[in-house]
């Protein structure tokens, strides 16, 4: 089970308009020893409900601190929160390191990497690139950077002080959506033709080892696809999605004010895949998923233990009571998620989504 | 990773082949269907390896002693590694271990439905037992190409953690066949009698683990990037490798 732990804000250094970078002091630093391209998940509470975020830390292994950088995003909490109001001294909590957005290091070897970074997508890449450039002597990097401005550019500057340092090693293609640059190349989106381009005037796809890359959607397949073509397998690049499944704010569950009365049996509706299907099922202590099975609904399980966590489902509607859960966390719990396998039925209707 | 709104919806993501990262980004649907996948290949790894323990005493030779002890415990190894996934998404893996007991089997002649049974999502060929060396041989070298099947399958997922641990997988997953196919070919000259009525009892039972040939399921998974071949096409795959294996051997 995850587990949180406290970290000191030390710094909160104001990156663009839109984007801050966090420096934190966990107090049990053994546990926040990182490899480069991971990610932190925080925890904080607004207005009573607990929201996750996850941001990816941009420092590199070889820099002796812990750094995330968290763009605002219209209507986030959390994100809004840090840009607005964190400062130095404040606790947050979060996760230790998790993700598997990088490749093995060896010193020895000299490999050529190839980056993709769309807007604040640059988090994770900029972590490896700083990490591969010092470990990885005989390496070099290049850079495929979007962004709307000049102005929203991330990291600019340390990524001009990584040029000079590593000169020759480490490379940067900016690319912008909305201020005409002197060459056709650097303006607009990243989309087949940019690549082609790419490939034509700056990359030698045939010497590249791996691709990262982290952006918005649209544009990762684009490059993905445009990587397979010029040779690249599937092995050799390296996806980070940009966007959480999780909405912007956790929404309120819905608990029925209908008394719990002693019928021996409940209306079940069970939505699945889109489709809602209702029936009857006594209160003899099958399970929802059980009765949603006999009632041929596909529904998700494995165990049927409490300790997968396949069969998540949430209640819309109605009160349920879980026999065992040992995969939940409490917070989903409130948010009224339960192990379909566990849960049995205490209202006289239920309504309950395997979708949401 | 950076909690952007998603540019676009992540079911269009899917079928144009992106793929998704972590359990923080999988959508609700996706992570059931992910996690039963998942959890079938845990369980019929730690089946598997149950089972095939006994072979390792049954060896008549230090080689082939070495070669179940082998294939006994990577295959539990194996199921480590995607449990450590499933365990990104809440699973209790010490309690995962314990949630069933991955030596039970049928008996010999019993048929079971090769629908998931109860709790315990192995593949139907992992209920029925072994009875010797030699039919512990055929299993390994058959069941051996099947997974082979379905971890190429599993490499091309749209999950990417799991997609990188099928990856690494793979070859040590094609040597367990390779060994069993080194001693298939002792047998076939020592044991022949027997390789024929164990290859007839198997042959079956493992193409049935490909599943149905019309699948909802396949077309549910296939929308998300989580399958790409279909049941039946795998399936012919297979007979066909599986007969090229005995056809050499002259056991056809």
């Amino acid at each position: 089970m995850p587990r949180f732990h406290p970290l000191e804000v030390t710094e909160v250094r104001r990156e663009t308009r839109d984007a801050v970078v966090v420096t934190l002091k966990p107090q049990d630093a053994g546990a926040f020893a990182f490899t480069q391209g991971q990610y932190l998940t925080f925890r904080r509470e607004f207005d009573g409900e607990e929201l996750r975020r996850s941001y990816s830390i941009c420092a590199g292994l070889d820099e002796g601190c812990l750094r995330v950088g968290i763009k605002r995003v219209d209507g986030g909490a959390f994100s809004t929160w840090a840009n607005e109001e964190l400062k130095p001294g404040d606790m947050l909590e979060a996760m230790t390191p998790q993700g598997r957005f990088f490749t093995a290091l060896d010193p020895a070897t000299a490999k050529s990497y190839l980056g993709f970074a769309g807007g604040s997508g640059i988090t994770p890449v900029l972590s490896i690139i700083k990490t591969v450039l010092s470990r990885e002597p005989a390496s070099t990097f290049t850079l495929v950077y979007a962004n709307r401005q000049v102005g929203s550019i991330m990291f600019r500057e340390e990524l001009e002080d990584l040029k000079n340092t590593y000169l020759g090693r480490f490379s940067v293609v900016h690319i912008l959506e909305s201020e005409g640059q002197e060459i056709d190349l650097f303006t607009g989106r990243i989309d087949a033709d940019k690549m082609e381009m790419l490939f034509r005037m700056w990359i030698d796809a045939e010497t590249v080892d791996t691709a990262f890359i982290c952006g918005p959607e649209p544009m990762m397949l684009t490059i993905a696809d445009s990587l397979r073509k010029h040779g690249l397998s599937d092995d050799q690049i390296k996806f980070e999605l940009f966007a959480s499944s999780q909405p912007g704010r956790a929404k309120k569950r819905a608990v029925s004010q209908q008394a719990v009365n002693a019928a021996n049996s409940c209306e079940v509706s069970v939505t699945l895949d889109g489709a809602t299907r209702s029936f009857r099922m006594p209160k003899d202590g099958t399970s929802v998923l059980d009765a949603a099975i006999d009632h041929d609904m596909d529904a998700p399980y494995s165990c049927k233990a409490g300790v997968c966590s396949t069969c998540r489902a949430k209640v819309l509607e109605g009160e349920v009571e879980m026999e065992v859960n040992h995969a939940l966390e409490d917070y989903e719990v409130r948010a009224g998620y339960v192990l379909s396998c566990q849960c049995i039925p205490l209202s006289d209707k239920l309504v309950l989504s395997y979708d949401e | 990773m950076t909690n952007d709104a998603a540019a676009m919806p992540i079911a269009e993501y899917l079928a144009q082949g992106g793929k998704l990262t972590s359990p923080e980004n999988v959508p609700p649907r996706y992570r059931g269907e992910l996690l039963r996948l998942m959890s079938s290949f845990v369980d019929s790894e730690l089946a598997g390896s149950a089972g095939f323990a006994a072979a390792i005493n049954w060896a008549p030779g230090i080689k082939e002693r070495i070669a179940a002890s082998r294939i006994t415990l990577e295959k539990a190894d194996h199921a480590e590694r995607v449990l450590d996934l499933m365990q990104g998404f809440g699973t209790d893996k010490a309690l995962y271990n314990q949630a069933h007991d991955w030596a039970a089997r049928v008996s010999r002649d019993d048929r079971i439905d090769p629908r998931r049974q109860g709790g315990d999502m192995r593949l139907s060929v992992f209920y029925y037992p072994l009875t010797g060396w030699t039919d512990a041989v055929v299993m390994n070298v058959l069941m051996g190409m099947a997974t082979l099947h379905a971890l190429t399958e599993m490499q091309r997922s749209s999950y990417q953690p799991l997609a990188e641990v099928m990856r690494d997988l793979l070859p040590r997953e094609r040597r367990h066949m390779e060994l069993g196919q080194e001693g298939l070919e002792r047998l076939a000259r020592s044991d022949r009698d027997g390789v024929r009525a164990s290859v007839a009892y198997w042959m079956p039972r493992v193409a049935e683990t490909f599943g149905p040939a019309q699948s909802e399921r396949f077309e549910k998974q296939r929308g998300m990037g989580l399958r790409h071949t279909d049941n039946e096409t795998l399936r012919q795959s297979w007979r066909a490798q599986a007969g090229s294996v005995l056809t050499a051997l002259g056991l056809d």
